[in-house]
């Protein structure tokens, strides 16, 4: 048990460095590139005036250390900022307007933001609108993954000169050539609004979250087979499967009980280190295409639209989420390999 | 004569790959009785680990039987289904290989995966049951604490109680017929002979019969009633061991029993030229060497492992100096310490009466071409991707000679020195065997004429033929060129041929330092007598490993209990060797011993003898740190 | 399994004086993937080098009587303009095949930069340990918890996004893994004995790296690579459909879709098939590099 919590903790520490090195860095980033977000904010026509004031009592003027000491501060208070664009009741967030396809204009948005200074949407609030939306977009597109990507992966592994090694080769090879938004506009096309047999744009129930799943799916199932595979295969060549069966082990109890529980090792590893971004990175472009509103489409706007506290702010969610995944994925690892305790 | 239970008849096996098909074996038949012990001995690629797995029915593509039957019990295995079979495996054969570190699953612990057998087996019976009979035999096979054992896992165990662990496996079923393959060949020779002698007690208890496969006709002796010769897959001897021994009836038996290395039938090494007692070529004085290692237990807490602890020895000019030990004793940590990959923690290395650790990065330089140390695995010890004569110029490149013709010379030179034919020049290492491959780490080694070498483990891969070839080019070159070298090994037989002052190391210390005769004929330290006591060898023993061996494996190097550290495996342990760890005495008789029985006559070593036996038999609990499991 | 490591010796013997490296290539060329994958670029490669100059079809020039003309086989197609033409009448396969032109420029520079970043900071970083180990991990770390899309959008969102900017965004985000994977290979490679070998003989640090560890690293991480070239491929089309690649007239994959997608109700083939043409290439790449990572799978671990 010492060993779990001594683990956690220092874990957590690595974890916590993490955090701050990319919120350091995202935050860098954004002030040092080009582009005012003040003058995204208030348009072309308004005096130099303005925009200073505005920049001032937004804190765009002080320096960078300052204004990330001034950003951390309020973040350890729970506090992720607003939104330099997005109003309290509109904008891109999911509100009941936005599910219903309508979008409002960004340009009518910032007018009305220029002219009184109504509350702008905490960063908290917009992340936490849309994250229910992704994670269940994100849970689907897994288990599609998983349901293909299993089967194939495993025989695939288990007989590596046979047609099933074959098969899980040629898939994987074609699935990790499609481009996810070229893909999902065929998608589109097809099954929506030429065959009506699935919605796609926007959100009106749960039925619009099938076809982004299945992109998203089309871009995990090959990395999952290619991984799945190799590992299994190279379980397969331990000595240990040649040990059960010289010492009488049924070929069945091999496979099942000894060469998965080995190969799930190498998945683990996997899965944190490289389905954490790629999930992420895809579920980004897929709710952008299909005007899906979670988590990702609110960064990508916000990222077209220079709106620092919401990039800042998924950035760090983001990290902490993949810093806390690891974590897990080690100690599930430990769990089912001893070794890897020394 | 009782019906046999097993009978291979005319078995022959191919290896069959595109474009070339292979004989294995040829034409191979044998009968094992009930109760039967039966040696087989082969060199490696005589066919004897494929002829082991036969008998099981397990041969797979690209190994393929072109004639032939093996009948168990008048049934023929080869012809069975594999269900059938599988289950045959494991109820009515057992098999233990020669890798004990890879038989089973490392991430489910040991006892859990033989109950698993024994219910995959035997469906009938009950968890309870099984895990009793386990744990009867683990008890059997003398592991330590089996119910603590039992929930391991395999990476906890030392190879020689993973063989335990194996044997267990093997025998829960009490199977008709065991099979060992080379099972004492990844083991120490201490654990080795432990390991032979619980098989042979093994047998007196169980009704198993057992086939012994080995490379080691002196290991094959110990064990077996009679003796299967298999050269190039045929049989060409069966006979007893004796037999085989005295009288062997076939050419081929007759060559691989003269190339057996003696031991005490031979005569110490001389130095070919007279060593200079003067001149120190190396001097190691109270060296240290402690690794920390993450205590996984503890917050960023660490264990020390000492590997190196307060070592000290001089190597005179032109001596043949040996350093001894089995795993885990600190001998590859000296060798890194020696040749300065590595700095001591404490202590001085004083090369030609130079401290080492004074010298600036140009002067070590220089030092690096007068002193050289070849690696001990001729395969890893040169990089992969260069061709041999650039493996050869790569240490004259690094100590900046760089005129191509001089450099082609000098290699050629060289390479002819060490009996490489110079058409090798241009290849790569790729396919070349491991006796030119350890002439071309020579070779390497000899480009800067070096006057001290360190051999560490150099000739262990080599078979005999290679190795005495080796020793003769050394011995060569040393009557050449005044070399001086260190032996740094495992191999006893070997030590006694090459060397002519020996240091025997155990757990980080040098338990005995003395001339070559000396060591062998009349030892100080109990240890050297049961590491001489349990190498395998055609001659008559001169030490009994009943009186000098007992059971327990070194203590880890993690927290060296206080006092003498051999006290728990000692056969003359005394209540003085807890309090104390002896320093290394002078011995009346010659050369140095640490234990406190360094000068004690033959009386005094009866009487501590028994006092000792009395003592251990008195203790109810058997000395935990014996036990300790390896880092 | 020890009959099988008996019987290793045999075709090793028979390949005498061949390294790893060419011996993983003869394994891959012997893979159908890899010949079919192969066949397909090469002649893609051609195509996209010689097509465009040899003909006198214009990839910029518009010309409203072309306008929507189909693919050849379909009704109202002509053998001229073979995939068809756009809403400005231009010819679809000569900017999809300058499309691709760019993308493997963009993909392959990107890829060779990471690699030679990542792979050198990961031996570097492998070899020495202690702090700059630290300090590398921890940022890559770091970097690879922010997603690919969101640190491409936010630069190329700003700057003028060209073949410069492209290209450093795309090594940006991919030189971690290559750090990573280098890293790890190193520290197993450090401690083999050539290397312990060469610091006897007293070879300095770098010399080690360049002359003893890099030479046997890098390959098999080179092999892989080539899978990475498709992923950039990928990702630079993505950034053009998103409005951040190379800009229009310039075609690329990414501008030649966008701009498209809003016909592709009635003219689905604009968008179509240039994406047709970009997963053919995508599959050629693929092939190759599966084909060469199972070849260096084979030969490292016997798989």
């Amino acid at each position: 048990m010492a060993f779990v919590l001594t683990f956690l903790l220092r874990r957590l520490a690595q974890g916590v460095i993490v955090v701050f090195l990319v919120s350091f860095l995202i935050f860098t980033l954004l002030r040092l590139i080009p582009g005012d977000p003040v003058r995204m904010m208030l348009g072309t026509n308004v005096s130099e005036v303005t925009l200073e004031r505005k920049a001032k009592e937004l804190g765009l003027r002080d320096p960078i250390p300052v204004q990330y000491a001034n950003y951390l501060y309020n973040f350890i208070q729970g506090d992720l900022g607003q939104s330099y664009l997005l109003g309290e009741s509109g904008g891109a967030a999911p509100t009941a307007q936005n599910k219903q396809g309508g979008q409002i204009s960004a340009e009518a948005e910032i007018a009305r933001d220029a002219e009184s200074k109504t509350t702008r949407a905490s960063v908290f609030k917009l992340i936490g609108d849309g994250l229910p939306y992704t994670l269940q977009l994100a849970g689907l597109g897994l288990l599609f993954t998983f349901m293909v990507a299993l089967p194939l992966g495993i025989s695939g592994g288990l007989k590596p000169e046979k047609w099933q090694a074959r098969l899980a080769f040629f898939t994987g090879s074609l699935l990790i050539s499609l481009p996810n938004f070229w893909l999902a506009l065929v998608l589109i096309l097809l099954i929506s609004s030429n065959a009506n047999l699935l919605p796609s744009i926007g959100y009106k129930g749960f039925a619009y979250t099938l076809l982004p799943a299945i992109v998203l799916a089309v871009e995990l199932v090959p990395v999952i087979i290619r991984g799945l595979s190799v590992s299994i295969a190279s379980s397969t060549q331990q000595g240990f499967v040649d040990g059960g069966i010289v010492r009488g082990l049924p070929w069945s109890r091999i496979v099942w009980r000894h060469v998965i529980r080995n190969a799930s090792i190498p998945m683990l590893n996997m899965f944190g280190v490289q389905i954490g971004g790629l999930l992420l990175g895809g579920v980004f472009v897929t709710e952008y295409i299909f005007d899906y509103p979670g988590v990702g489409k609110l960064t990508i706007q916000a990222v077209l639209q220079r709106d620092f506290p919401i990039i800042q702010g998924v950035a760090i969610l983001a990290a902490g989420v993949l810093v806390l995944v690891n974590i897990l994925v080690d100690l599930v690892a430990t769990y089912i390999d001893r070794r890897l305790k020394y | 004569m009782t019906e046999p239970i097993l009978q291979v008849r005319n078995i022959c096996v191919d290896l069959v790959r595109p474009g070339q098909t292979r004989p294995v074996l040829r034409d191979i038949s044998f009968d094992l009785v009930e109760r039967q012990a039966l040696g087989i001995i082969g060199e490696s690629g005589s066919g004897k680990t494929v002829l082991s797995r036969i008998v099981i029915g397990a041969v797979n593509p690209p190994l393929k039987v072109t004639k032939g039957e093996v009948l168990y019990r008048g049934r023929d295995l080869l012809a069975m289904d594999r269900t059938e079979i599988q289950r045959l495996r494991g109820r009515e054969f057992g098999y233990i290989g020669n890798n004990p570190g890879s038989a089973l699953d490392p991430t489910v612990p040991v006892g859990q995966q033989i109950v698993e057998k024994l219910r995959s087996v035997e469906p009938g019976i009950s968890r309870d049951e099984a895990v009793r009979r386990i744990l009867a035999l683990m008890g059997a096979v003398r592991l330590p604490r089996p119910e603590a054992r039992f929930h391991e896992f395999p990476f906890q165990y030392s190879g020689g109680m993973m063989q335990r662990a194996l044997i267990v496996d093997a025998l829960v079923t009490n199977p008709a017929f065991l099979i060992a393959d080379n099972v004492t060949q990844p083991l120490d020779v201490t654990i080795a002979a432990q390991i032979i002698r619980l098989m042979h007690e093994l047998r007196k208890d169980f009704r198993t019969a057992v086939i012994f496969v080995s490379s080691s006709l002196a290991v094959v002796r110990e064990i077996a009633d009679d003796i299967i010769v298999l050269n190039e897959g045929e049989i060409v001897e069966r006979s007893t061991p004796e037999r085989i021994i005295s009288a062997p009836g076939h050419d081929y038996s007759k060559r691989l029993i003269e190339r057996i290395p003696r031991i005490w039938t031979t005569e110490a090494k001389q130095a070919p030229r007279p060593v200079d007692t003067q001149k120190a070529m190396l001097r190691v004085d109270d060296v240290y060497k402690t690794y920390r290692v993450a205590d996984p237990n503890k917050f960023f807490g660490h264990n020390k492992v000492e590997a190196v602890r307060g070592v000290s020895f001089e190597v005179m000019a032109g001596e043949n100096f040996g350093i001894v030990g089995e795993s885990g004793c600190g001998k590859s940590t000296l060798s890194r310490l020696l040749s300065w990959v590595e700095e001591p923690d404490r202590g001085t290395i004083y090369f030609e009466d130079a401290d080492i650790a004074k010298m600036n990065r140009r002067k070590l330089l220089g030092l690096r071409c007068r002193f050289q140390l070849l690696l001990q695995d001729p395969y890893n010890a040169m990089p992969p991707h260069m061709p041999v004569g650039r493996t050869i110029a790569e240490p004259l490149y690094i100590h900046g000679t760089h005129n191509r013709k001089e450099v082609r010379e000098r290699v050629l030179a060289v390479m002819n020195e060490v009996g490489l034919p110079s058409s090798l020049y241009e290849n790569l290492l790729v396919g070349l065997s491991a006796g030119q491959r350890q002439r071309i780490n020579l070779a390497r080694a000899l480009v800067l004429e070096p006057h001290l070498l360190i051999l560490d483990e150099t000739l262990s891969a080599l078979d005999q033929v290679e190795q005495s070839r080796l020793l003769e080019i050394f011995e060569r070159l040393q009557a050449q060129h005044g070399f001086t070298y260190i032996f740094i090994s495992h191999d006893l037989a070997m030590v006694r041929r090459a060397c002519t002052r020996i240091a025997v190391m155990y757990l980080g210390k040098i338990v005995e330092l003395a001339d070559n005769q000396t060591v062998f004929f009349n030892p100080g330290h109990p240890y050297t007598k049961a590491l001489l006591s349990a190498v395998p060898t055609i001659e008559p023993r001169r030490y009994d490993a009943k009186e000098c061996l007992l059971e327990g494996e070194p203590p880890s190097p993690i927290n060296i209990p206080s006092g003498c550290s051999f006290k728990p495996r000692c056969p003359l342990a005394v209540e003085r060797c807890w309090a104390e760890e002896p320093a290394l005495l002078d011995r009346k008789a010659g050369g140095h011993s640490a234990c406190i029985w360094a000068n004690a006559s033959e009386a005094e070593l009866r009487d501590a003898a028994v006092a000792a036996r009395l003592r251990r038999e008195s203790a109810a609990d058997p000395t935990p740190d014996a036990v300790a499991l390896r880092a | 399994m020890a009959a099988e490591t008996a019987s290793a010796d045999i075709p090793a013997r028979a390949m005498r004086g061949e390294t790893m490296t060419r011996r993983m290539f003869r394994q891959a060329r012997s893979m159908r993937g890899f010949q079919i994958g192969l066949g397909i670029f090469l002649v893609l490669l051609l195509a996209a080098v010689v097509l465009p100059e040899a003909t006198s079809l214009s990839v910029t020039k518009i010309s409203v009587k072309e306008r929507f003309l189909p693919p050849f086989f379909l009704e109202g197609g002509s053998l001229a303009h073979l995939a068809g033409t756009d809403q400005l009448g231009r010819d679809l396969l000569m900017r999809s095949l300058i499309g691709l032109r760019n993308a493997l420029g963009i993909s392959a520079a990107s890829v060779i930069l990471m690699f030679v970043l990542g792979a050198g900071l990961g031996i570097i970083s492998g070899y020495w340990g202690r702090w700059v180990d630290t300090i590398l991990m921890r940022f890559t770390d770091a970097q690879l918890s922010v997603p690919l899309i969101v640190l491409a959008i936010t630069i190329l969102g700003v700057t003028r996004p060209n073949f410069g900017t492209i290209i450093a965004v795309l090594v940006l985000s991919g030189w971690p893994i290559y750090a990573r994977v280098a890293r790890s290979v190193t520290l197993a490679e450090r401690q083999r004995e050539y290397v312990r070998g060469a610091k006897i003989l007293g070879a300095s640090d770098i010399r080690v790296m360049l002359v003893m560890i890099a030479p046997n690293v890098l390959p098999p991480i080179a092999f892989v690579a080539v899978l990475d070239v498709a992923r950039m491929m990928i990702f630079e089309a993505l950034f053009g459909f998103i409005g951040i690649g190379v800009q229009p007239p310039t075609p690329t994959f990414g501008n030649i879709i966008a701009d498209g997608t809003k016909y592709i109700v009635n003219y689905w083939w604009i968008p179509t098939m240039p994406g047709l043409l970009l997963i053919v290439a995508l599959l050629s790449i693929n092939m190759m590099g599966s084909a060469l990572e199972r070849a260096r799978n084979k030969i490292f671990a016997g798989i």
